[in-house]
C-alpha cells in the first residue's frame, strides 16, 4: 500500500532522516518507534505531503505522492502529534469543519459525526466546547476528526503522549477497533509497550535512521539470549552459582543481593531445567521471576542506550 | 473554500468584540476631534499702522472671515504673541491708503514664524480684498472724471467717494464672472470641514484593524496546529486563504458601510453626490488592507506577535498618511513622498475629493487604482511568505 524508498530529509546541516526505506502493507498496524528526535514526525510529514524530502520518495498504491499529492491526501487520515482542534469551537464544530474539507455535507456528514462521536466515546460531550474537554478527550476527538472520511490510511503520530490511563487505554483499543474495519495505520510512538500491543510490523528508528525492521517477534530474537530468570533459594553460596552456571543454555549467572540472575536464550526450556536440578540437589526455591526481552531490551541492544517513557 | 468561509464566519463570533469597538472608537473619536477642530479657530492679530478710511475697510472685510479670530493690537503686543507661536499678525503699514490711491505697490506685512495653511490662507484673503479696493479705486476715478468732463464745478471728492462705495458694494450682492467647470457641473458642495476629515481619517484607521485582526486568523490556526492539518486535507492553500480573505473582506466592507451609515446619520455628514465613488475606493481599501494583513501575518508566527506588530505599522502609516490630520498642513517633502505610499492616503484622497472636494466618480479611480496595485502586491508577497514558512 505505502512504500518509502531511501528517503532523506535536511534542515540546513541538520539530518533528519537519512536514507530511510520501508513497506506498509494493507491491514497492518505498523509501527515507527523511536526516542524523541528520531525522525519519526518528519517521516510523517513527508509522508502525508506536508513536507518535501530532500531525497528519496514515497509511493503510495503506485504513485510517488510527491508528483501527486492528491492521490493521498483524500485515502488519508492524519492525527497529529499536536492537538490540531479549535479550542472556542464545540467539538460537534470541530468534526463537522474537518468533515467539510474532505467533502462530507448534509445528512452524510451528520451521521458521520455520530458515528465517529461514537467510536471515541464523545458522544455525550459532543457540543461541548473542546476547551472544556478533559487532555483525553482533546486526544479522543484529535482522532475523531482524522475518521470522518473514512481514510484507508491512519497516521497516528503519538497520539497518546500526556494523557491518563484510562484514556490511553480507549485510545488503544479505538486503533485496534479501526484496525479490525479494514483501515491500514502507522502508528509513531516513543511507548514501547503501546508499539508491542499494536503493530504487527516496526521499524525502529535512532538519529534519524532505522536500526531495525520486520515483526515484533523477529525483533526480540535479535536478543534473544537476554531472557533473564531472577531465582532466590533457601541456599544462596558459590555451590549454588556454580551448579545453575552448569545447566545447559544458561550464559551467565550472577548473585544479586538477595537473588541469583540467570542469562540464557530459551525462557521455557532454561526454566524446566532449573527447576529440575535446584530439586535434584534438594534445595527450595522461595521465589523465581523470568523476564522475556522486549522491545525496550532491543533498542538497549542496538543504540546503547534507553528509551525515554 | 465553502468550508474554511463557515469556519471563519463562525469563528468570528470570537472576534466579534473588535469589530464593535472599533466601530465606537472611530465614531466617538470622529465626535471628539471633530467637534474640537470645528470649535477652533486661529487667533489673526491686525497692526492698523495706517489708521485710514481704507485700511478699515480692509480690517471690516477681512472680519467678514468666521473662520478666524480677528484681533486688534499694537506692534509690540502682535510681536509678542507670534513669538510665543499662539497667534499670527496681520501689519497694515503706514501709508497703505495713500499707496492704493496711487496705485503704486502696496505692502502688507506678516508676522509668523512659519508659513502654514493659516498665513497662506490670510495673505491670499488679504491680498484679494486689496485687489478688489484697488479696483474699485480706479472705477471710481475714472467714474468721477467723466462726470468732472460731463459736469463741471461737481465735487469731486464726493463723487469719488459715492462712487467706490457703490462699487464695494456691488460685490457683495453681485457675481463680478462665473466660472464653469467640471467638478461645478456635479453639483456638490465644496465646505472642507474638520469633522468629515476626521470622520474619513477615523473610519480609515480603525477599520484597519479589524481587518488586519480578521486575517490575522491565519496565525491562529498555526497556533492551534490545525494549519497543518489543512495543508494534509484535499484543500488547496489556494482554498484556504481565499476562504479566509473573502470573510476579513466582508468584514471590512461591512465595518466601513456602517461607518458610512453612522457618519451620515448620527454625525450628519454629507458624502456628497457619488456615493458608488466612495463605495469604489472603499472596497479597493479595504482588498489592500486585507493584503497587509495577510503580508503581516506571512511574516510573523503567532497571534500575540501581530497585537505588537498592528499597531506601529498601522498608527505611524496613518499618522504618515493623513488620518490624524490633513496632509495640507505638512510641508515636508519627505513625509508626502512617504504619505504616498501608504493605502491610509489613497483611502482618504479618493473619499475626500468626492465628500468634500465636490467631484465625481472619475476623482475614485486613481485611489482605487493605486489602493487595488497596492493590494495585490501585499497579498503576492504575504502568500510568498506564507508558503515559504511551510515549505
Amino acid at each position: 500500500m505505502l512504500k518509502v524508498e531511501n528517503l532523506y530529509k535536511n534542515f540546513g546541516n541538520v539530518k533528519a532522516v537519512e536514507g530511510i526505506s520501508f513497506e506498509v502493507k494493507k491491514g497492518q498496524v505498523f509501527g515507527l518507534l523511536g526516542p524523541n528526535g528520531a525522525g519519526k514526525s518528519t517521516t510523517i510529514s513527508i509522508i502525508s505531503t506536508l513536507l518535501k524530502p530532500s531525497g528519496g520518495d514515497v509511493l503510495f498504491e503506485g504513485n510517488s505522492v510527491l508528483d501527486n499529492p492528491a492521490s493521498i491526501r483524500r485515502k488519508l487520515g492524519v492525527v497529529p502529534q499536536d492537538i490540531a482542534l479549535y479550542p472556542t469551537l464545540t467539538g460537534y464544530d470541530n468534526l463537522s469543519f474537518w468533515g467539510s474539507i474532505y467533502g462530507l455535507r448534509g445528512s452524510q456528514l451528520k451521521t458521520r459525526i455520530e458515528d465517529v462521536s461514537d467510536i471515541i466515546g464523545l458522544n455525550g460531550r459532543i457540543k461541548d466546547k473542546v476547551e472544556k474537554y478533559s487532555g483525553g478527550m482533546k486526544r479522543r476527538l484529535n482522532i475523531g476528526a482524522a475518521l470522518l472520511h473514512k481514510p484507508e490510511l491512519l497516521i497516528m503520530d503519538e497520539p497518546t503522549v500526556g494523557i491518563d490511563t484510562q484514556s490511553r487505554s480507549h485510545i488503544l483499543d479505538t486503533v485496534l477497533e479501526l484496525n479490525r474495519q479494514g483501515i491500514t495505520i502507522i502508528y509513531t510512538s516513543h511507548y514501547m509497550d503501546e508499539v508491542e500491543y499494536l503493530c504487527n510490523e516496526l521499524c525502529i528508528m535512532d538519529e534519524g535512521k532505522i536500526i531495525a525492521s520486520g515483526t515484533r517477534q523477529e525483533l526480540v530474537e535479535l536478543v534473544r539470549e537476554k531472557t533473564r530468570i531472577n531465582i532466590k533459594l533457601n541456599k544462596m553460596d558459590e555451590d549454588v552459582l556454580t551448579v545453575l552456571r552448569g545447566i545447559e543454555g544458561v550464559v551467565d549467572a550472577k548473585k544479586d543481593e538477595d537473588s541469583i540472575a540467570l542469562f540464557g536464550s530459551n525462557a521455557d526450556v532454561l526454566l524446566a531445567d532449573i527447576i529440575s536440578r535446584v530439586s535434584e540437589k534438594g534445595w527450595l526455591i522461595e521465589t523465581i521471576d523470568v523476564k522475556k526481552p522486549n522491545l525496550k531490551a532491543v533498542f538497549l541492544h542496538l543504540t546503547g542506550k534507553a528509551l525515554r517513557d | 473554500m465553502l468550508s474554511i468561509i463557515k469556519l471563519r464566519l463562525l469563528r468570528l463570533k470570537e472576534d466579534a468584540m473588535v469589530f464593535v469597538v472599533m466601530t465606537a472608537m472611530a465614531l466617538g473619536f470622529t465626535a471628539i476631534f471633530g467637534a474640537s477642530f470645528d470649535s477652533y479657530k486661529p487667533t489673526i492679530l491686525i497692526v492698523d499702522q495706517d489708521g485710514s478710511y481704507y485700511s478699515q475697510y480692509l480690517i471690516n472685510e477681512l472680519r467678514q472671515n468666521k473662520g478666524y479670530n480677528f484681533k486688534d493690537a499694537d506692534l509690540k503686543t502682535a510681536s509678542e504673541e507670534v513669538e510665543e507661536g499662539s497667534a499670527v499678525a496681520l501689519v497694515i503699514r503706514q501709508g497703505f491708503q495713500e499707496s492704493i490711491e496711487n496705485g503704486s505697490d502696496i505692502s502688507l506685512g506678516m508676522m509668523k514664524i512659519k508659513d502654514d495653511t493659516v498665513t497662506l490662507t490670510i495673505q491670499e484673503l488679504a491680498s484679494s480684498i486689496v485687489l478688489k479696493m484697488a479696483g474699485s479705486i480706479r472705477t471710481a476715478d475714472v467714474t468721477a472724471d467723466f462726470i468732472k468732463e460731463a459736469k463741471p464745478g461737481t465735487d469731486i471728492q464726493a463723487v469719488k467717494t459715492a462712487a467706490y462705495e457703490n462699487v464695494m458694494d456691488s460685490w457683495k450682492y453681485k457675481t463680478p464672472m462665473s466660472v464653469t467647470s467640471e467638478a461645478a457641473n456635479t453639483g456638490a458642495r465644496s465646505d472642507n470641514n474638520n469633522l468629515m476629515h476626521s470622520m474619513i481619517g477615523f473610519t480609515v484607521f480603525f477599520s484597519m484593524y479589524t481587518m488586519v485582526f480578521s486575517i490575522g486568523t491565519i496565525l491562529s490556526d498555526k497556533q492551534y496546529k490545525t494549519w497543518e492539518r489543512m495543508l494534509v486535507s484535499p484543500l488547496s492553500r489556494t482554498s484556504i486563504l481565499g476562504g479566509t480573505m473573502v470573510v476579513s473582506y466582508l468584514t471590512g466592507a461591512v465595518q466601513m458601510g456602517v461607518l458610512l451609515l453612522c457618519g451620515k446619520y448620527l454625525l450628519k455628514i454629507d458624502w456628497g453626490n457619488s456615493m458608488s465613488g466612495i463605495l469604489l475606493v472603499s472596497a479597493a481599501f479595504v482588498f489592500s488592507v486585507t493584503s497587509l494583513g495577510l503580508m503581516l501575518s506571512g511574516f510573523i508566527k503567532t497571534q500575540g506577535q501581530l497585537g505588537t506588530l498592528t499597531p506601529i505599522v498601522l498608527t505611524s502609516t496613518s499618522m504618515l498618511g493623513g488620518c490624524m490630520w490633513p496632509l495640507e498642513i505638512v510641508t515636508n517633502k519627505a513625509l508626502l513622498f512617504l504619505a504616498e505610499l501608504t493605502p491610509q492616503k489613497w483611502a482618504i484622497q479618493g473619499i475626500k475629493s468626492i465628500a468634500s472636494g465636490g467631484m465625481g466618480f472619475r476623482a475614485a479611480i486613481l485611489p482605487s487604482a493605486v489602493l487595488l496595485v497596492m493590494g495585490i502586491i501585499y497579498f503576492t508577497i504575504g502568500v510568498k511568505f506564507l508558503n515559504k514558512n511551510n515549505a
